[in-house]
Formats: C-alpha cells, sequence, structure tokens
C-alpha cells in the first residue's frame, strides 16, 4: 500500500509513520476532530515509534482507538504515572501498547511499541478543539507540524538537512521531532472534515491548502484536501465567513440533566467605541525565525499602525530578540518628530537572535504603566508557561497578531485571553500588515468592559474589542428557563438558550472542558528547582487538572490515554527499536536555525551545512550580513504600491502631506476615495481607524470654495456610505504634486 | 537487571533509555530476547550520559565523543560560528567562549560589519589610506 521514495534519490525510505489524516466536525465555538495515524514497518524487528505533535489552540484529546490486524481497542484514562507504568508492562510482555501523553505548552508524545515487522497498526485519536473567532465567522487551524522554537537552554543539532533540537531538564522525558528541510518524502497528511454552522454562509477558503468545498446534509458543508495528499509542512487552515454577524447558540442536553451551551456574541452588539486617547506598546519580534517576508510586512505594518495614531495618543516602540530595543524610553505622543523617530528605528530592525519574549513584555510593561500592548510574534518558543506567567504578573493587557505556517496559535491565544486581550494567527503567505492594521484599530478603546453573566464558566472576558466576538460557555439547569442575561458597564442583553439536540450538548460540554484544561495547563510552572511557593502552585494545578480530566473525560498533563492489545503470539522481553517520526521544518521558515545560532547553541555535525552548502546556513548568513546593513530605504511618495504605503504617510494631524494647503486637502480627498474603493468604510476594513482620521482632517475645510467644498463633500459621503467614484485615487494620493484640479469632477 | 531495573537505577524513563539504545549512546542488552539482561556498565554509561548533558552536551556530541558503539560515528566535530558581515566576507569564530570574550569579539564584528557597509555606500572613500 505504500512505498515513499526519497524525493531526490529515489530510493525507498522506511517510514515509521505512513500517514496521518485528520477528520470530524467544524462548529463556530470548536472542533471535534478524530485524527487516524497509520504505522506500517518493513524493517526486521519490533518497532516502537514515537509520534510527537503540538495541540492546536484549547485542545483536549478525549480517546483513542487502535487496531492492529482483527483486534481492536479503547484506550483508558488513567493518572500519568499509572498509564507509563501499564505501557511499560505491556512492552514487556510483548503485547502492542499505545500511550498518549501530554507535556508543557500543549505538547504530546503518541508512542506505540512493539509494532511487528510489516505489521499495520492504525491509532484513531479523538480530541476537542477551539477555533479564532471573528464578528464575521471564524479561522480554524489544526497543526500537521511542528514550530521549531527557542529556548535559552536549548540545544540545536543540525544533522541530514535537518535539525534536532534538545530541551532541558525541566521538560522531562519529552520528545521533539526531527525536523527536515525537504518533508516530501515524509508521511502523507490530508483531511476531510464538515462544517456545521447555525448561521447563513457567506464564504470557505484556506490560506495554507488547496480544498475542495461540497454542500453536505442539511446545515453542513464538506471541506476536504484537494489534491489527494498533502506534505507535514504547515498547519491547516481553514476561514468560515458568515454572511450576517449575529449571536450564535449551540446548546443541548450534556447526559447529567442539564443543558450545555456555547454562545458566540458579535462585538458589534456591545455598542461603539468612545473616542479617548490610546496608550499602545508596539513589540516588534525580531528573532532569526520572523527572517524574511514576516519581518518585512511586521515592519511596514507598525509604520501603517503609527500612522492611525493622532497626536493626543502615545506609544512606544519596542523591538526585541535575544535583547531588548526600544525607539524612545518611555512612551511618547504621536507627534511628527517621534513618528519620524520610530520610523528610522524601524528601518534599521532586521531579524536575528533568539526570542526573549517574557523580557520584552515586561521592559513593555513597566514604561507604559496602563495600556495596551500589541504584540507582533512568531510565537516560537518554548517554555511558554514561564512566559504566561511573567505577562501574568506584569499586569499588561496583551493583544498578539501571530505570524507563521506552524502553530503557536495555542500559545499566543492563551496570551493574549490570560492577559485581558485578543489574537489573531496569519500565515505568512497572507497579508500580515493588513491582519495588523485590522487588530490595531481595535486596540486601546474597548468597546465594553464589566462583563457578567450567571451559570457561565470560564468567567467572560474582563473587555470586549472591536471585530472579536466573546465565547461563553455554561451550563443550565434542564428546567431552568433557557437564557442567560449577559451585563457589562452601562449595557446588558438577554441570550435565548434552546434546548438542543444531545450530539451538540455533548460536544459542547467537552468544548468547555478542553478550555478548562488549557487554561489550567498554562498555569502549570515549569520550573526546574521549583520554589516552596511554585511548589505549591503546581499541586493546586495538578489537582485541578485532575478534577477536570475526570469530570470531562479529558486527557491532560496528570492524566493520560493508555491501550494494550494483546495478541497472539506476543513473545516478552523482547526490545522494541525506538523511532522518532519526523515532520517537515515548516514552509516559509527558511532560516529558523538562525535563531540557534546567534543564541550559541548550534552544533553542526553536518560538514555539508557547516560549509554553508544548505539552505538553513546560506539564509542565516545572509540575516546575519544584515545584522548591521540597512534595508532598502522607505519608498518615495510617487511610488506608492498599495494602501498599506498610504496608510504610513499620514500626518499626525490626520491628513495627507504636502508642500501646501490645497496639495495636503486634494491628497486627502484622493485619499479617502482610495480606500473606500478598496472595500475600506468608518466602520469596517483593516483601514477603519486611517479612514476616521482623514474624515477628521476634512470635515473643517469644507468651507473651502465651492468646487473643492464638492469634492470634499464627495469623499465624505463616500466614507460614509462606502461607495467611491471610479478614478487614480491610489496614484494621485501618494503624487506630491496633486492639486484640486487633478481631481476634476468626480461628482459628475 | 531487567530494561525497568536498569531504568530504575538510572533515574530515567524506561523509553528514554530505549531511545538511547536506538541511537546507538547504548549498547543494547548482554543478553537478546527473552530474558535480556543489563549488567552494571550500562548502569555506568548511563550516568556518563546523565554527567555530560548536565554540562550542556548534546546526545548528538555524546554519541560523537563515545565512540565505538554507535553504527553512526564521525569525527570529534567542533563548532564555530559564522558570521557573514557582507555579501563576501565571513567571518568564522569557534562557540564556547566566555561570555566577555564573546561580547568583545561580537563588538568587533558589529564594526567591522558597519565599516564595510559604509565602504560600499563610498566607494571612493577605500582608496584613501
Amino acid at each position: 500500500m505504500f512505498a515513499p521514495v526519497a524525493a531526490p534519490t529515489g530510493l525507498p525510505i522506511r517510514l515509521a509513520m505512513q500517514r496521518l489524516w485528520l477528520t470530524g466536525e467544524v462548529l463556530p465555538a470548536g472542533a471535534r476532530l478524530t485524527v487516524e495515524h497509520v504505522f506500517q514497518s518493513d524493517e526486521d524487528h519490533p518497532l516502537e515509534v514515537i509520534y510527537p505533535f503540538p495541540l492546536p489552540r484549547d485542545a483536549a484529546l478525549r480517546r483513542f482507538r487502535i487496531v492492529a490486524g482483527s483486534c481492536e481497542t479503547h484506550s483508558d484514562l488513567i493518572e500519568t504515572a499509572e498509564a507509563v507504568k501499564a505501557y511499560e508492562l505491556a512492552i514487556e510482555q510483548g503485547s502492542l501498547s499505545a500511550l498518549a501523553r501530554q507535556y508543557g505548552d500543549g505538547l504530546v508524545n503518541l508512542t506505540v511499541g512493539n509494532i511487528r515487522p510489516r505489521e499495520m497498526v492504525t491509532v484513531h485519536v479523538e480530541l476537542l478543539a477551539g477555533v479564532e473567532l471573528r464578528d464575521d465567522g471564524f479561522r480554524f487551524r489544526f497543526p500537521f507540524t511542528l514550530a521549531p522554537s527557542y529556548h535559552s537552554q536549548m540545544r540545536a543539532v543540525t544533522a541530514g538537512g535537518g535539525v534536532e533540537l534538545e530541551l532541558p531538564a525541566g521538560f522531562g522525558d519529552l520528545i521533539l521531532p526531527p525536523f527536515l528541510e525537504d518533508a516530501s518524502s515524509l508521511h502523507q497528511v490530508g483531511f476531510a472534515l464538515s462544517v456545521r454552522h447555525g448561521a447563513a454562509l457567506g464564504e470557505i477558503g484556506s490560506p495554507s491548502h488547496a480544498i475542495r468545498v461540497a454542500p453536505g446534509p442539511a446545515g453542513l458543508t464538506r471541506v476536504m484536501l484537494a489534491p489527494e495528499k498533502d506534505v507535514p509542512d504547515r498547519d491547516f487552515v481553514l476561514d468560515v465567513r458568515f454572511s450576517e454577524d449575529t449571536p450564535q447558540v449551540l446548546s443541548g442536553p450534556s447526559g447529567d440533566g442539564k443543558c450545555a451551551f456555547a454562545i458566540v456574541v458579535p462585538s458589534s452588539r456591545f455598542g461603539s467605541r468612545t473616542e479617548q486617547a490610546r496608550r499602545v506598546a508596539i513589540l516588534l519580534d525580531r528573532s532569526g525565525s520572523m527572517s524574511g517576508e514576516p519581518i518585512a510586512q511586521a515592519r511596514k505594518a507598525v509604520e501603517a499602525c503609527l500612522a492611525a495614531l493622532s497626536e493626543q495618543d502615545e506609544f512606544l516602540l519596542v523591538a526585541f530578540d535575544d535583547r531588548v530595543e526600544t525607539a524612545h524610553a518611555q512612551p511618547v505622543p504621536a507627534t511628527r518628530e517621534h513618528r519620524e523617530a520610530a520610523r528610522a528605528f524601524l528601518q534599521g530592525i532586521g531579524a536575528r537572535g533568539g526570542t526573549e519574549l517574557a523580557s520584552a513584555v515586561e521592559q513593555a510593561a513597566r514604561a507604559l504603566g496602563a495600556g495596551d500592548i500589541f504584540l507582533i510574534t512568531d510565537g516560537q518558543v518554548f517554555g511558554t508557561e514561564t512566559i504566561l506567567a511573567e505577562a501574568r504578573s506584569v499586569g499588561a493587557r496583551l493583544s498578539c497578531l501571530g505570524v507563521g505556517s506552524a502553530s503557536q496559535d495555542r500559545f499566543l491565544s492563551l496570551l493574549a485571553r490570560e492577559t485581558g486581550g485578543v489574537s489573531r494567527f496569519v500565515t505568512p503567505r497572507e497579508r500580515v500588515d493588513l491582519a495588523a492594521i485590522d487588530l490595531f484599530a481595535a486596540l486601546g478603546r474597548p468597546l465594553a468592559s464589566g462583563l457578567r453573566a450567571a451559570h457561565v464558566e470560564p468567567a467572560p472576558p474582563p473587555v470586549v474589542f472591536a471585530g472579536t466576538p466573546v465565547l461563553l460557555f455554561g451550563e443550565l439547569e434542564a428546567d431552568s428557563a433557557g437564557h442567560i442575561d449577559l451585563a457589562w458597564d452601562g449595557g446588558s442583553m438577554s441570550l435565548t438558550v434552546p434546548s438542543g439536540a444531545p450530539e451538540t450538548g455533548e460536544t459542547v460540554r467537552l468544548l468547555r472542558g478542553s478550555r478548562l484544561i488549557t487554561d489550567w495547563e498554562s498555569r502549570h510552572a515549569n520550573a526546574d528547582a521549583p520554589s516552596p511557593l511554585e511548589k505549591r502552585q503546581q499541586k493546586r494545578v495538578a489537582a485541578r487538572l485532575l478534577q477536570l480530566s475526570r469530570t470531562y473525560g479529558l486527557a491532560s498533563r496528570e492524566m493520560s490515554l493508555v491501550a494494550v492489545v494483546k495478541r497472539e503470539g506476543d513473545r516478552s522481553g523482547e526490545l522494541p527499536e525506538t523511532r522518532v517520526v519526523p515532520v517537515g521544518v515548516p514552509q516559509d521558515t527558511e532560516i529558523s536555525m538562525e535563531a540557534f545560532l546567534v543564541s550559541g547553541s548550534l552544533f553542526s555535525v553536518d560538514p555539508e551545512l557547516a560549509l554553508g552548502k544548505t539552505r538553513g546556513r546560506d539564509a542565516a548568513a545572509v540575516a546575519l550580513a544584515r545584522f548591521d546593513a540597512q534595508p532598502p530605504a522607505t519608498e518615495s511618495a510617487a511610488c506608492c504600491a498599495d494602501l498599506i504605503d498610504l496608510a504610513s504617510m499620514l500626518e499626525p494631524d490626520g491628513g495627507m502631506p504636502g508642500d501646501s494647503p490645497e496639495a495636503r486637502a486634494a491628497r486627502t480627498v484622493a485619499a479617502v476615495l482610495a480606500f473606500v474603493a478598496g472595500g475600506h468604510t468608518l466602520r469596517s476594513g483593516a483601514f477603519r481607524r486611517h479612514l476616521a482620521r482623514l474624515v477628521e482632517f476634512l470635515k473643517p475645510l469644507s468651507t473651502a470654495p465651492e468646487t473643492d467644498a464638492r469634492l470634499i463633500a464627495t469623499a465624505l459621503d463616500a466614507a460614509e456610505t462606502g461607495h467611491a467614484p471610479d478614478g487614480p485615487w491610489l496614484s494621485l494620493a501618494c503624487d506630491p504634486g496633486t492639486r484640486w484640479k487633478q481631481l476634476g469632477r468626480p461628482w459628475e | 537487571m531487567s530494561l525497568g531495573e536498569l531504568a530504575a537505577a538510572a533515574g530515567l524513563p524506561a523509553r528514554t533509555v530505549r531511545f538511547y539504545i536506538a541511537r546507538g549512546l547504548v549498547a543494547g542488552p548482554a543478553k537478546s530476547g527473552r530474558g535480556a539482561v543489563y549488567t552494571a556498565a550500562h548502569l555506568a554509561r548511563l550516568e556518563w550520559i546523565k554527567e555530560l548533558q548536565s554540562q550542556g552536551r548534546t546526545l548528538a556530541e555524546i554519541g560523537a565523543i563515545g565512540g565505538g558503539q554507535s553504527p553512526e560515528v564521525v569525527p570529534e566535530p567542533t563548532a564555530w560560528w559564522q558570521h557573514a558581515v557582507a555579501d563576501d566576507v565571513v567571518v568564522w569564530v569557534r562557540a564556547g567562549a566566555a561570555p566577555w570574550r564573546t561580547r568583545q569579539i561580537r563588538k568587533w564584528i558589529d564594526q567591522l560589519a558597519r565599516q564595510l557597509a559604509q565602504a560600499n555606500d563610498e566607494p571612493g572613500k577605500e582608496q584613501d589610506p
């Protein structure tokens, strides 16, 4: 059935795992998934195969089923120490055994032991996972590979066209996969999912994979991988958009006489923002793994974000790798001089070094005081629980834009949620800059705060930001009135919870458990030598995780899944040979080794690599060369490539630059029309803040002579209605020579 | 002793011991198949690996220095850092220097990179004495 060959040589290769296939159902509040792992050995001795993988956001393993020939067994959920003992005993006795054990950072080792020569073993793992919510839909993300992340005490070894990572003792016996630069000869991956939606569907798409979409039975849409198979070098990302942003309620009996519910309330239901001055720190990750397109796009995005600030707003710009640098020592008003200084600072930013996220957050929080921190990063770090603990302790509100093709989505969603912020995660092949501006537009001015509701756990978020809905999980007594009252400072709403179907109730109950377990997992201290206080915290977290695992029947660090299959002819005492399943270096992460190189932990046993012949090292060399080199100068006013360049040109008073009041006003009118023609209005689109500032600049000018006033009125009208007349508005806005007469009479 | 007893004596999970054996860091059992036997030599080897790991050595390094037991033995390597200070200039620095020395070297490399970049921007100047 399987005969993989190495692409460069055409020779057959020995894979311990041949196939990984994702199926299941994705809902607006999370997903219930089954991952099929197919192992088949062509070796002459029994194997023990370890497949390391990261959990998606808000995920927990529920159970697995293991099939070998005619034998089939379901897993038991037992305390981890007991599960390990049961697994080892089965290995000793020669039986087939499988253990799914969770470690820190949401990493799992699926270990399957005593696979006989030429025996096919299939493990079907069931898990629950969260989704990234937006007002008009959601993004589902599933990791097919793992990000080779950074830890200050980690050691990296390069060999055979890839890299192996070793973590310090505090990470326990977790085994990481070897990362191969060429994933084409690794196991096949693919998916066939159903999307369940109550609201009318607007569109379904994937920025990561070619997909086929087909209508399914009522309320279901089928999504499949279009090609026959794919390679494990990136996450699968699925975007689902609804045609309306109405609250969605999923509910049903949850088996214990109660009704479980999940409610998604779009932010638009919480009113409009107040126009107060903003205080924001922007943290830009310049670590080696951000090198290339991500850092270039991020730099551009930060410039455009700064242009969305007015002179009353204050900002702090911080770039970090294993060192932390700031454009200014303290937050400064967004005046022309400060923005120019920030722009100059940004131009010196290239990617390099490791990722010391915690100290960057701590420094930014100390300098900022009250306000929002906006973090742009790939989140490629190990030991995330320590970073989360530090971020919680500094008390800053963090919102994260993740960039990457391998999931650190779990970590960044936790970092944002645990500090009261919001997060988005984009792939490097999407417009990182647009996503940054969109998220940034919401920060600093929450729509609502002080949210509270009975029967809801986990607690509602402390604040609501524009664009990101609120997700509420909870349970009602079956005989209660069937509604939830959600209140916040200055407002309230009542949401009806229908009795629903039992399968929906069960799924929602499990999604809630999975979310609670993820929250508590993130509080587990990973210290090598814990202080008495940390020990108490560890005990408390362990006890809570045990209780949650038992209540919901879901695995955690404290409880693992184990199964033993006794087959005829099992021989005790035979030593299986251990194989670790490799994964691909994530797509677009060409210089993943650069961070290790600069942090001094790179150790090369590959002479090809040492001579700089491989892609990784070549790229590292280029990145290092950029250490002090100036990146290309920013675009001149006349060669404005797109709206993001236009956005970064806004002056602190909200208008476009120009050498006369006429030039400024005419270019501002053209800029408004360019944004509107690009689909942005005062209420929607990534550039809504920029548009608002342009409009604020134009409003006092509407007493200008008649023709000019009509042009201004046309622009103001366009911003309001979202309809712009045809015209070369982008180039006119960017051209310093634009005056009233160049704009013509667009109202005619 | 059995694998379980060996692992317990070394304070390591049995899976880790099997992983080391598969990597050639530790020899297989003295007697294979049913009733596989591990000896004090296996235990000493595991203690030695733990000791080297605590000194910051990687398993690949340990495999390389250990010699003899691994089918993938490679010559003892030396780690170097490669700093490409310009498109046509690379500086190699041996890894493992003291932190103060690393900082010092890093400073000089930064300086060199800056000067080379300047020379590139002003092509006439490098002719000056």
